[in-house]
C-alpha cells in the first residue's frame, strides 16, 4: 500500500469574481521507501499541491478529490485535530523559502525544539526531557550539516544566511522522525557542494530509514540522480509519471520530451553555439487557462482532438494523459 | 544594548531641548510684555521692571537669555501664575498627575478590552461576529469624544443618577495632595474612613475614563485585528500548521508575539490621542487635570501658565513615546539594534 496516494486532486480558488481551477485532477502516489520527484516550471502548481498535502489551505481553497490517503487513513475527511497529528507524527514539510516559514521572533532552537513530538522524549524529570530535547535537536542539525549549532540555534531568523535556513528547516521536518518527507524546492539556490551534501542527507536517509521522499523541484539533473520515479506537471496537471529511467529513455508526452531536452547537461551531442530546445510561449496564467490539454496551445504535436482533456492511460506503471503520444511505436 | 540607551537618550534630550526653545520663544511671542510672560508678576513701576529684566537676565543675549532659562526651569523656579499669583510649579504638579491617572486608567481600559477582541475578531475574520465588532468599533470611533462624554453625563448622571456628575472626589473628605495620585494620597491620609473615599474616588473615575477609553478602544481593535489576520497569512504560521501545533499553540507561541510587536507603536500614537481626549473630558468633568487647567489658562489669557503647560504635556508625551518606542524595540528580535532612532 503506498504510504500517500493521491487521486483527482482538484483545487479551485475562488478569487471573488471567479472560480480558478488551479489544479486539474493531479494524480500522485509515494510509496514507503521510494523518492518520487515531482517535476515542473514555475507556475505549474507544484507548490500548491505540497500546500494541499500539508493542510496548510485559506480559506478561498476549495479542495475536492476522490482520493487523498495518507496509510490508508483519508485525509480529506479527518478533522483538523487529527489531521495535524498525522503530519506531527509521521509527515515532515520543508517549505519553499525557509526563511519566511521560520517565525521571526523565536530563536531558532526553540522553534526546533518545537517541531519534536513528546512521544519521542523519555525523561522522567522535565530538566531531563529538556536536556533530552536540546541533544535530539543538536544531532538533528549536525545531521543536515550545520556544525556551529550553538551559534545558529541562539540565532532569529533574520540573522542566518539562507542555506543556512533551508538546512534548518530540513532539519525541522526530520527532527519528528517521519515516515515521509515533502520537500519543496529544499536546494534552492544553494551552491553545488551544499546542494550535493542536501541530496546525498536525504538519499542516506531514504536509504538508511526507507523514508519516503516527494522531491518538488526542478532541478532535472538533482532529480534524475536521486529519484526512482518522477511525476510531470504542466499547468496544474499531472502530464507523465513512471519511473525514472522510462521516462528519461522514452518520454510519452511532448512535454516532458521538451521538458527534458531543455535540459543541456542531458543532451550529450549538443553542438556548442547552437540554440537550446524550447517549446515557444510561455506557461500560460491562472487567469487564462486552455481548455482541454492544457498544454495545447504550445504542444508541437496538438491536434483538434487536443480541445478535450486526455484520459490518463497506463502502460504497466508508466501513465501519461495525451492524445498523440510519442515513441508509441516503440513499445 | 548600551549604544540603544545613549542613542535614546540623546534623542530624549535634544526633543526636549527644542521643546524648552518653543516654550523659550513663547515669551516673545505673546503679547504682553516679556518679563511679565516669563516670570508672571506684573512690575508695578520701572524699578521693579528693571531689577526683574537684570535678575533674569533679559538684557544679555537670546543664547545667555535661553541659558538662564533653561537654568531656572531646571531649579524649579517656572514662575508664576498671572491669575493666581500661585507658584506654576505647584499647580502643574497638582494637575498634571490627576491627568496621567485619568489617562493611564483609559489606557488600561483600552489594552484589557480592546486587545482581547481585537485577537478574537482577527481569529474570526469575515464571519458575523467579526463584522460585527468592527461595525460596532468603526461607529464607536468615529463619535466625537465630547458628545460622547455629555451623553453619558446626561444618561448616567441626570437620568438615572448613579454616578457623580463632575469632579474627582466628594467635597466631604478631605484629601491632602502629596503624589498627586489620588487612591495613593488617600491611604496616605488620616482620613477616617478610606474605604468609603477610595469608592466615592471611584465612582467618580468611571465616567470620564469610559468616554476615554471607547474611542481608543475602538481603534485598538481594529488595528490588533488588521494585525492578526496579516499574521495568519504569513508563511511561517504555515509551516507551523504542517509541523502539527495545535491552534492553541500557534496562536499563544506564533501568533500573539508576532501580531502585538507591530501594535506597540501604533500604541504610542494612541496614547497621545488619548491624553488629547482625556484633556478635553477633563473640562466636561470639571476633573482638576491639566487640560481643564490650561483651557482656563486660556479664557483668562494667563501666559506664564500657557508656556509652562505647553512645555509640561508635551514633555509627557514625548517621554511616554520614546518609552514605548524603546521597550519595543528591546523586545523585538527582528529590529537591527543599530538601527537610526525616531519618533
Amino acid at each position: 500500500m503506498p504510504l500517500l496516494d493521491i487521486k483527482n486532486l482538484t483545487l479551485e480558488i475562488n478569487n471573488g469574481a471567479q472560480s480558478i481551477k488551479a489544479l486539474d485532477k493531479i494524480n500522485l502516489t509515494v510509496n514507503a521507501g521510494e523518492i518520487r520527484a515531482l517535476v515542473g516550471e514555475s507556475g505549474s502548481g507544484k507548490s500548491l499541491i505540497v500546500q494541499a498535502i500539508a493542510g496548510a489551505t485559506p480559506g478561498n481553497w476549495h479542495l475536492t478529490a476522490d482520493r487523498m490517503s495518507w496509510n490508508g487513513e483519508n485525509l480529506l475527511s479527518m478533522s483538523v485535530e487529527q489531521r495535524r497529528k498525522v503530519l506531527r507524527k509521521d509527515i515532515g514539510v520543508v517549505f519553499q523559502h525557509a526563511i519566511a516559514s521560520l517565525d521571526p521572533s523565536v530563536t531558532l532552537g526553540e522553534q526546533l525544539e518545537e517541531a519534536l513530538p513528546d512521544e519521542l522524549i523519555d525523561g522522567k524529570w522535565f530538566w531531563q526531557r529538556a536536556q533530552q530535547r536540546r541533544r535530539a535537536v543538536i544531532s538533528t542539525v549536525h545531521k543536515v550539516g550545520i556544525k556551529d549549532h550553538n551559534q545558529y540555534l541562539r540565532a532569529y531568523p533574520h540573522q542566518i544566511p539562507t542555506d543556512i535556513g533551508q538546512k534548518l528547516m530540513l532539519a525541522m521536518a526530520l527532527v519528528n522522525q517521519p515516515k515521509m518527507l515533502i520537500a519543496d524546492d529544499p536546494t534552492r539556490g544553494m551552491e553545488t557542494t551544499t546542494k550535493v551534501q542536501v541530496l546525498k542527507l536525504l538519499s542516506r536517509l531514504n536509504q538508511t530509514r526507507s523514508l519516503g521522499i516527494l522531491f518538488v523541484s526542478h532541478d532535472l539533473l538533482a532529480i534524475s540522480s536521486m529519484s526512482h520515479t518522477m511525476t510531470v506537471l504542466y499547468c496544474g496537471q499531472t502530464v507523465e509519471s513512471g519511473k525514472m529511467k522510462q521516462i528519461r529513455k522514452r518520454p510519452l508526452h511532448p512535454y516532458t520530451k521538451a521538458l527534458l531536452d531543455s535540459a543541456p547537461s542531458f543532451s550529450k551531442d549538443l553542438p556548442p553555439k547552437s540554440q537550446l530546445s524550447t517549446l515557444a510561449g510561455t506557461i500560460p496564467t491562472l487567469q487564462h487557462l486552455p481548455i482541454g490539454c492544457r498544454l495545447g496551445p504550445r504542444c508541437p504535436r496538438a491536434q483538434r482532438a487536443c480541445v478535450n482533456v486526455p484520459a490518463v492511460r497506463k502502460i504497466h506503471d508508466h501513465s501519461y494523459s495525451c492524445h498523440f503520444p510519442l515513441h508509441m511505436e516503440k513499445i | 544594548m548600551i549604544n540603544i540607551l545613549l542613542r535614546y537618550t540623546i534623542l530624549f534630550t535634544l526633543t526636549l531641548l527644542a521643546l524648552s526653545a518653543m516654550s523659550f520663544t513663547l515669551i516673545y511671542l505673546f503679547p504682553a510684555d516679556p518679563i511679565t510672560n516669563l516670570t508672571g508678576i506684573t512690575p508695578q513701576n520701572t524699578i521693579q521692571h528693571d531689577a526683574l529684566v537684570r535678575q533674569y537676565r533679559l538684557d544679555s543675549a537670546y543664547l545667555i537669555q535661553f541659558w538662564h532659562y533653561l537654568e531656572q526651569l531646571f531649579s524649579g523656579n517656572w514662575g508664576y501664575s498671572l491669575i493666581s499669583g500661585e507658584p506654576l510649579k505647584d499647580e502643574i504638579l497638582y494637575a498634571l498627575p490627576a491627568t496621567v491617572e485619568l489617562s493611564a486608567y483609559a489606557m488600561l481600559i483600552v489594552v484589557l478590552i480592546g486587545i482581547p477582541i481585537g485577537c478574537y475578531s482577527g481569529l474570526r475574520a469575515y464571519t458575523n461576529a467579526d463584522f460585527a465588532i468592527n461595525s460596532i468599533s468603526v461607529s464607536v470611533y468615529s463619535v466625537p469624544v465630547f458628545w460622547l462624554a455629555v451623553i453619558f453625563i446626561l444618561t448616567f448622571s441626570l437620568q438615572f443618577g448613579w454616578l457623580p456628575l463632575s469632579g474627582r472626589l466628594n467635597l466631604l473628605f478631605d484629601i491632602p495632595n502629596h503624589t498627586g495620585f489620588l487612591f495613593i494620597d488617600i491611604l496616605l491620609s488620616n482620613e477616617p474612613d478610606k474605604s468609603l473615599a477610595m469608592r466615592d474616588a471611584l465612582l467618580h473615575l468611571i465616567l470620564p475614563t469610559l468616554s476615554i477609553a471607547c474611542i481608543s478602544t475602538a481603534a485598538i481593535i481594529r488595528v490588533t485585528r488588521r494585525s492578526i489576520i496579516d499574521v495568519l497569512n504569513q508563511p511561517y504560521i504555515t509551516a507551523a500548521k504542517a509541523r502539527g501545533l495545535t491552534n492553541r499553540q500557534i496562536f499563544f507561541r506564533h501568533v500573539l508575539r508576532n501580531a502585538l510587536l507591530p501594535i506597540l507603536p501604533l500604541m504610542a500614537m494612541q496614547i497621545t490621542t488619548l491624553i488629547t481626549n482625556a484633556m478635553i473630558v477633563e473640562t466636561l468633568f470639571s476633573w482638576p487635570g491639566i487640560g481643564n487647567w490650561l483651557i482656563q489658562a486660556i479664557y483668562q489669557r494667563d501666559y506664564s501658565a500657557l508656556r509652562i503647560g505647553m512645555l509640561a504635556v508635551s514633555t509627557l508625551v514625548v517621554i511616554i513615546t520614546i518609552a514605548i518606542d524603546l521597550f519595543n524595540r528591546l523586545i523585538d528580535p527582528s529590529r537591527e539594534k543599530f538601527e537610526s532612532v525616531t519618533i
